[in-house]
C-alpha cells in the first residue's frame, strides 16, 4: 500500500502547485528526496499577527500508511507559538493527531497550520511557558513572536531592546539562541534570565 | 476463383467430418445452439438449403466452377431487396440489383421454379434469415415482420400477444441499457476521496463506490472501508466521512455512483433486503445469540422460516455497567460488524463460482 501513498503525494504536489496559494506565496512545498516520502512546505506568516513577513519551513514526513494516517510535520522554523514546541518545532493540532481524516492533503494540512498561526489555542498548549505568556503577558507575548519572527524567519519587526539584552548574554559565552530562548522564557527581565542560566 | 477452391476445401473437410452439405436452419436464422458441433453445415457458400435437394444436380459440390448455370442454386448470394425474383422476372435485361448468382449464371428460370413450388406449411415460420430471400414466392407463407426497436424480425404479423409481449420486452431492455448508460456516464468521472484515483479507471473488485448512506462523498469502496477499519482513530472519526465527517453507520458497496435521493434509496433498499435475505452467522437459527439484536441487517430466522425479534442489543450490558457507555459500545460493535460482514457479502456475490459461495459458508 506503500503504492497508495506514493502516488497520493505526487497528485497532491501536482494539486498544491497549481493552487491560488502558490500564485500567492503564502504555501510552498518541495521534494528533499526522491523517495516522494519527505517533503518541505513553507508558510507564510498570516497578516495581521505577529507572524506576518515571514518564511516558516516545515518539515513534512509521509508514512507508508499515508493517508490513512497523518504526515508528521513539525516546524524546522523557529517559531514563538502557544501550540508550537519553541524547542523542538513541535505541533499540537488535532487533525495532525487523532482528528485526522483521509480524505485531508498536504495543501489542507498546510493551511491549517497557516490558520493555527493566526488563531492560536492558549488552552491547549504544546508549549506551556508560551502559553503562560500568551494568556498573562500578551503584549510581551506579541512582541517576543515578532522578535523570533524576525530573527528566524526573516520578519520586518526589530526590537533592539532585545537584541541588547541577547548581546549581554552573549557576552557572557552564551549561545545566541540560548540567550535568546532563556530570556523569552524569562519575558525579557535579564537578571531573571541570568539567574536561571548560572544557577 | 480462389474464393471457390477454399469453398470446396470446406465442402471436403465438412464432408470428412460427416457433416451434412445442408445449411443448418437454425444457424440461417442466427439462433443455433450447437455452433461448431451442429451435424449441419454453418457455411452458406457451400452448403444446400433445405428443400432443395430435389433440384440441386448431383455434380453442383464436385465441379462447382465448371457447371455454370447450377450455380443459381446458391440462394444466399441472392440480394436482400425485396422482391427482386419479380423485378428479374418483369426485365430481364435491368442491370441493377442483380446477384453474384445471377451474374455467373445468369437469371435462371430455376429460381422461379424453385419459389413457386407448393407452399410448405400455412403455419409454420419461414426458417430462412429474414427478410426472406424469396419474399412472396417463399414456401412458407408466415414471414416474421420486422422490430424497429431491436432491428430484428422477430415481430409475429398475426399473434397480437407475441407482438405486444416483444415490445415490452424490448422497451424493457431499451430502458435498461440507458439506465447503464446513464450510470455509466455519471460515474465515469468520479475520484475517490482517499486514494485520488478514478474509480471506474480502476482494476477489477477494486472498480467499486462504497456510498455512505448520510452523505454525498465519493470514495472507493476498498478505500472507504480501510478508513473505517483504521484502529488507530477513535470510531467517532473513522465512521465519520473523511471530507465532512458526517457520520454513517455501514457502507453499501455499488458498481456505479448514485446521484439523486431515489437512485440511492434504491441502492440501500436493495442493499439491506439482499444481506436480510441471508442468514445472520450469530444467530445460527436460533441455535445461537446474535449480539446486535434486532439492530442486525441479516436475517434472524428459525429453520421452520419464522423470523424471530430477539430485541435489543444485550452483549454490551456484561461489558459495561453503564447505560452511556453502553450504547457507546454497541455502535462501536456494530460499526465493525456491519464493515466486517458487508465484505464478506460482497465477496459471496461477486464471486461466480460455487467453491467461493462455500468457503464463504464455512466461515459463516
Amino acid at each position: 500500500m506503500a503504492n497508495m501513498a506514493v502516488s497520493r503525494i505526487k497528485r497532491e504536489f501536482k494539486e498544491v502547485m497549481r493552487s491560488e496559494e502558490i500564485v500567492q506565496c503564502s504555501i510552498k512545498i518541495e521534494l528533499v528526496n526522491d523517495s516522494w516520502t519527505e517533503l518541505r512546505g513553507e508558510i507564510a506568516g498570516p497578516p495581521d499577527t505577529p507572524y506576518e513577513g515571514g518564511k516558516f519551513v516545515l518539515e513534512i514526513k509521509v508514512p507508508e500508511t499515508y493517508p490513512f494516517n497523518p504526515p508528521k510535520v513539525r516546524f524546522i522554523t523557529r517559531i514563538w507559538h502557544p501550540n508550537i514546541s519553541s524547542v523542538t518545532g513541535a505541533i499540537c493540532l488535532d487533525i495532525l493527531k487523532d482528528n485526522w481524516a483521509a480524505a485531508m492533503t498536504l495543501r489542507t494540512v498546510l493551511l491549517s497550520l497557516q490558520a493555527l498561526l493566526a488563531a492560536a489555542e492558549p488552552d491547549d498548549p504544546q508549549d506551556a511557558v508560551v502559553a503562560y505568556q500568551f494568556k498573562d503577558k500578551h503584549e510581551l507575548f506579541l512582541m517576543t513572536a515578532k522578535h523570533w519572527t524576525n530573527a528566524y524567519a526573516g520578519g520586518p519587526h526589530t526590537f533592539p531592546d532585545c537584541d541588547s539584552k541577547i548581546q549581554r548574554l552573549k557576552d557572557m559565552g552564551i549561545e545566541e539562541h540560548d540567550a535568546r530562548a532563556v530570556l523569552s522564557k524569562e519575558n525579557w527581565n535579564l537578571e531573571k534570565a541570568t539567574e536561571c542560566l548560572f544557577s | 476463383m480462389s474464393a471457390v477452391a477454399s469453398s470446396v476445401d470446406q465442402a471436403i473437410t465438412n464432408a470428412t467430418l460427416g457433416r451434412s452439405q445442408t445449411v443448418c436452419r437454425y444457424f440461417l436464422r442466427g439462433v443455433c445452439r450447437y455452433g461448431e458441433q451442429c451435424r449441419y453445415s454453418h457455411n452458406v457458400s457451400t452448403g444446400r438449403l433445405e428443400g432443395e435437394r430435389t433440384i440441386s444436380s448431383p455434380d453442383v459440390d464436385a465441379k462447382p466452377s465448371t457447371s455454370r448455370p447450377n450455380w443459381v442454386n446458391a440462394p444466399i448470394f441472392v440480394p436482400r431487396q425485396k422482391g427482386y425474383v419479380t423485378q428479374n422476372e418483369d426485365d430481364e435485361a435491368s442491370g441493377s440489383a442483380v446477384s453474384w448468382a445471377e451474374i455467373v449464371g445468369g437469371p435462371s428460370e430455376h429460381c422461379v421454379k424453385l419459389n413457386m413450388g407448393e407452399p410448405f406449411s400455412l403455419e409454420e415460420l419461414c426458417p430462412y434469415e429474414c427478410p426472406c430471400p424469396y419474399g412472396e414466392y417463399c414456401r412458407y407463407r408466415i414471414h416474421l415482420e420486422l422490430c424497429e426497436m431491436c432491428d430484428q424480425y422477430c415481430l409475429h404479423p398475426t399473434d397480437q400477444a407475441q407482438r405486444k409481449k416483444h415490445i415490452r420486452e424490448c422497451l424493457q431492455q431499451h430502458e435498461q441499457a440507458m439506465e447503464l448508460s446513464f450510470a455509466i456516464a455519471r460515474s465515469k468521472d468520479k475520484t475517490c476521496g482517499i486514494c485520488f484515483d478514478i474509480i471506474m479507471e480502476k482494476a477489477g473488485r477494486e472498480k467499486r463506490f462504497g456510498i455512505l448512506p448520510n452523505c454525498n462523498h465519493i470514495f472507493c469502496l476498498e478505500c472507504i472501508r480501510r478508513w473505517r477499519q483504521a484502529k488507530q482513530f477513535e470510531h467517532k472519526i473513522t465512521r465519520a466521512c473523511p471530507e465532512c465527517r458526517v457520520s454513517s453507520d455501514f457502507v453499501c458497496p455499488s458498481a456505479f455512483w448514485v446521484e439523486t435521493k431515489e437512485e440511492k434509496d434504491k441502492l440501500l433498499n436493495d442493499y439491506r433486503s439482499a444481506l436480510g435475505a441471508k442468514d445472520c452467522k450469530y444467530f445460527k437459527k436460533g441455535d445461537g445469540k446474535c449480539p446486535f439484536g434486532n439492530k442486525c441487517f441479516y436475517k434472524h430466522a428459525l429453520p421452520n422460516g419464522d423470523i424471530v425479534d430477539v430485541g435489543l442489543p444485550k452483549r454490551a450490558r456484561k461489558v459495561h455497567g453503564s447505560q452511556n457507555e453502553l450504547i457507546d459500545l454497541v455502535d462501536i460493535y456494530l460499526l465493525e460488524y456491519f464493515d466486517q460482514r458487508d465484505y464478506h457479502w460482497l465477496e459471496l456475490l461477486s464471486s461466480d463460482d460455487i467453491s467461493e459461495s462455500s468457503d464463504y459458508s464455512d466461515e459463516e
